[in-house]
């Protein structure tokens, strides 16, 4: 996969489960226990700003979910994300790139200067608290032999559907739609972590990636992988 | 009648130099006398050729002329002064040269080359520090590094028995501070775990802690933990990993190494050191660099000292020697967020360098101590338009007499401060949509992290230009228009400023090569 594409795939996944600014007056949810989850994804967006609605694309993801550890990917393998808790609530973040066995670091130092601060229950469930208390309970479905809540509301003047599997703490789909565009993120798969046959890349193995603090990158511009990361979209005009 | 003429003189000074919300303007005598004041003040000047005791080296990583004069403007605004009349604490220093920043390879250079050049008196090739230009990049046999390693006025100041200090807002493993103590063709190997594999050349971090000139280095501030502590560590402050392989603790080595030593990482450690009572301070206060000092006190957990706390600190530690010190001070992070292409943590960043440099120079005397104040290279910052006087800085501009802001050729408003290059291009990014670009997540973002700010790799064409206001573009997180889409805003390749006081801070005139500096240095201790 592109890099290009994975990047798409990070806002369109941006686009629909992360819509709200994660403030610090998110509800906090650290005693939460959510199941250990292997799961696939499939993400589909269409435009709507040409005269007949048009497919942009359509790619499939991996999410993996540990008691302190997200880990996303790519259907290639070639990127993905990585959230880790710590012992004492902090959240480290880093963008991973297989292929060139590198890790991004998005260091907490910087993330208050970005108004920032993550939300544990929504990196392990892709929606808020407050996002799904939002959305009214239409019914109760069932989903890939489970139970499953069919939620709809608006929020940030999007319309949104959501299928929620209140047991897992994972949607089974997610519509989001405004005038110029749709978005669905919808579960293809889903099993517990340790039966699954696709796991996530293990932790000390990333760590011997090469780490890059992300606001080294002005410093970094004759740096190969930089500069790879850089010019590979930055020609690119749509 | 002679008495009255001093304090008119004095008085219109004051007014053209501090500016108060609402000092009476000065008249064309006040303008005149106080031009005059400066010329008998210049003539008064004495060159102090003494030897230097102590030499303290300021660095504004990034900052160039036009980051100087709107930190001044915007550091006057902020004191209620139309804020051109202002001055930063070391423009008030008496010596002033520029300062030819190329490296030998580079055009625009970046921060390694350019701190070797000051600290060894030799200009060398991008990324190199303190090797000379016949290392290739990134070499990785520490014979041939040894061979060709050049002498830092750090490692002669210990040599000759003086104390020596570094303080940083980045990691103290960055470029600037890591040219002081350590020899490496490659700026990025910090850690041990940035290496190659088969160099044998030592990490920066190592090079640090194992530097063994009478008894090592005295006090080492900033930033860069992880690349002290192993993997098998936790971070005390977030708890991530360290990054070391070799499983050494090197924070723990600095304090077993050295004596009279201490390691600290937050604001009550650090509150908590006596000088009297340590020799050899190790402080890193955060994983990687330390937080703009926009946002320090309000969001770090753990706390952490601001760059002049830590300046007053080191200089309260090293004065302790009667032989004297050397001390590099690096305002680091000005050139980050220049590269993010926010004036305004640029501003305030130059705004807390300015203080630390004003701590500086209240702890030391100037018959014995040389300060010098000049930065490694430019950004391609600009001031530009017609603005009235104290028109704010971060503001649209807004000629004289006018009442609303001037307007462009597509009938638009636009700020004094732009970039050449770099994030805030208004064409949509894969990361923000059309239009003005921000620092921080938009309430409608796409992007899943936010944490970045706007770190875009591709842009589309921009149509137009967007329609600004005051609210948006004086917001602490605006990013500030850039012509030429890029990534990350850029170096520039103009002179940058050198700025002196104290003994042969007179050496310091006309342009000079970048490397003078520390010949200058050198003179000053008595080295050559």
């Amino acid at each position: 996969m592109k890099i290009s594409d994975f990047l798409k795939i990070v806002m369109a996944v941006g686009f629909i489960t992360f819509s709200l600014p994660v403030f610090a007056d998110t509800v906090s949810d650290s005693d939460q226990p959510l199941s250990e989850v292997a799961c696939r994804y499939e993400m589909k967006v269409t435009s709507f700003s040409t005269p007949k609605p048009k497919a942009l694309f359509t790619t499939a993801w991996f999410f993996w979910r540990k008691p302190n550890m997200i880990q996303t990917q790519d259907a290639d393998g070639d990127h993905g994300e990585i959230w880790e808790r710590t012992a004492n609530g902090s959240i480290q973040y880093r963008k991973l790139y297989h292929i060139d066995k590198t890790a991004v670091e998005y260091m907490p130092t910087d993330m208050p200067a970005n108004n920032m601060k993550f939300d544990w229950f929504k990196l392990s469930g892709m929606l808020s608290k407050e996002e799904l208390n939002t959305l009214k309970l239409i019914k109760i479905k069932s989903v890939l032999g489970r139970n499953a809540e069919l939620r709809k509301g608006n929020i940030n003047g999007q319309a949104l559907e959501v299928l929620w599997l209140p047991n897992e703490n994972l949607p089974a789909s997610i519509i989001r739609k405004d005038k110029k565009s749709r978005m669905e993120l919808r579960l293809i798969d889903i099993t517990p972590l340790s039966v699954s046959a696709k796991k996530p890349v293990a932790l000390e193995e990333i760590s011997d990636y090469r780490h890059i603090d992300a606001a080294d990158f002005g410093d970094m511009e004759n740096d190969p992988f930089v500069k790879k990361l850089m010019s590979a979209e930055g020609h690119h005009h749509h | 009648m002679q008495f009255f003429k001093k304090l008119n003189l004095i008085a219109a000074v004051s007014i053209l130099t501090v500016g108060t919300a609402h000092a009476v303007e000065p008249t064309p005598v006040d303008w005149f006398n106080a031009g005059y004041q400066t010329v008998f003040n210049a003539k008064r000047l004495i060159a102090n050729n003494r030897h230097a005791k102590n030499v303290i080296l300021f660095i504004g990583d990034g900052m160039g002329v036009s980051t100087i004069t709107a930190s001044r403007i915007y550091d006057g605004q902020t004191k209620g002064g139309h804020g051109e009349e202002n001055s930063l604490s070391f423009e008030k220093l008496p010596y002033l040269a520029l300062s030819k920043t190329y490296s030998v390879d580079q055009q625009t250079p970046d921060s390694a080359p350019t701190m070797t050049a000051m600290v060894t008196g030799v200009k060398t090739i991008g990324d190199s520090l303190s090797v000379n230009q016949y290392v290739v990049h990134s070499e990785k046999n520490a014979n041939i590094i040894n061979a060709n390693k050049l002498a830092t006025i750090l490692e002669q100041a210990k040599q000759h028995g003086l104390s020596a200090g570094i303080v940083s807002t980045a990691r103290i493993t960055h470029a600037t501070p890591a040219a002081t103590y350590a020899h490496t063709a490659n700026r990025d190997w910090e850690g041990d775990s940035d290496k190659l594999a088969g160099a044998t050349v030592p990490d920066i971090a190592a090079q640090l802690v194992d530097f063994n000139i009478s008894g090592g280095i005295d006090v080492a501030l900033g930033g860069g933990r992880t690349r002290f502590i192993p993997n098998t560590v936790k971070d005390p402050e977030y708890g991530v990993s360290g990054k070391r392989k070799d499983g050494r603790n090197l924070t723990v080595d600095w304090t077993t190494k050295h004596r009279n030593a201490r390691y600290v990482w937050n604001q009550a450690g650090f509150d908590a050191i006596d000088p009297n009572t340590t020799d050899h301070l190790l402080g890193l206060f955060e994983p990687s660099h330390v937080h703009y000092e926009a946002d320090r006190v309000a969001y770090d957990q753990s706390g952490e000292p601001s760059l002049t706390q830590m300046t007053t600190k080191a200089i309260d530690i090293l004065k302790k020697n009667q032989k004297g010190y050397f001390l590099m001070v690096e305002g680091g992070r000005i050139d980050h967020a220049h590269h993010s292409g926010n004036a305004y943590r640029a501003l305030t960043e130059t705004q807390q360098f300015a203080a630390a440099v004003k701590a500086a120079m209240d702890a030391t005397d100037p018959l014995e101590t040389l300060i010098i104040v000049t930065a490694d290279h430019s950004h391609v910052f600009t001031i530009g338009g017609y603005p009235q006087r104290g028109n704010p800085i971060l503001g649209l501009t807004q000629g004289v007499g006018a009442t609303t802001p001037d307007l462009d050729l597509l009938g638009l408003p636009y700020t004094t401060l732009n970039y050449a290059n770099g994030t805030g291009y208004t064409g949509a990014s894969n990361a923000q949509p059309a239009g003005s670009k921000t620092f921080t997540i938009p309430a409608t973002a796409g992007w899943a992290s936010g944490s970045e700010g706007h770190n875009p790799t591709s842009f589309q064409p921009a149509n137009g230009r967007p329609i600004l206001d005051s609210a948006k573009v004086e917001d602490d997180n605006y990013l500030q228009e850039a012509i030429v889409p890029l990534s990350a805003e850029t170096h520039a390749a103009e002179d940058v400023a050198i700025f002196a006081g104290g003994p042969k801070a007179h050496l310091f005139h006309g342009i000079l090569e970048q490397n003078v500096i520390y010949h200058v240095m050198a003179e000053a201790l008595g080295f050559n």
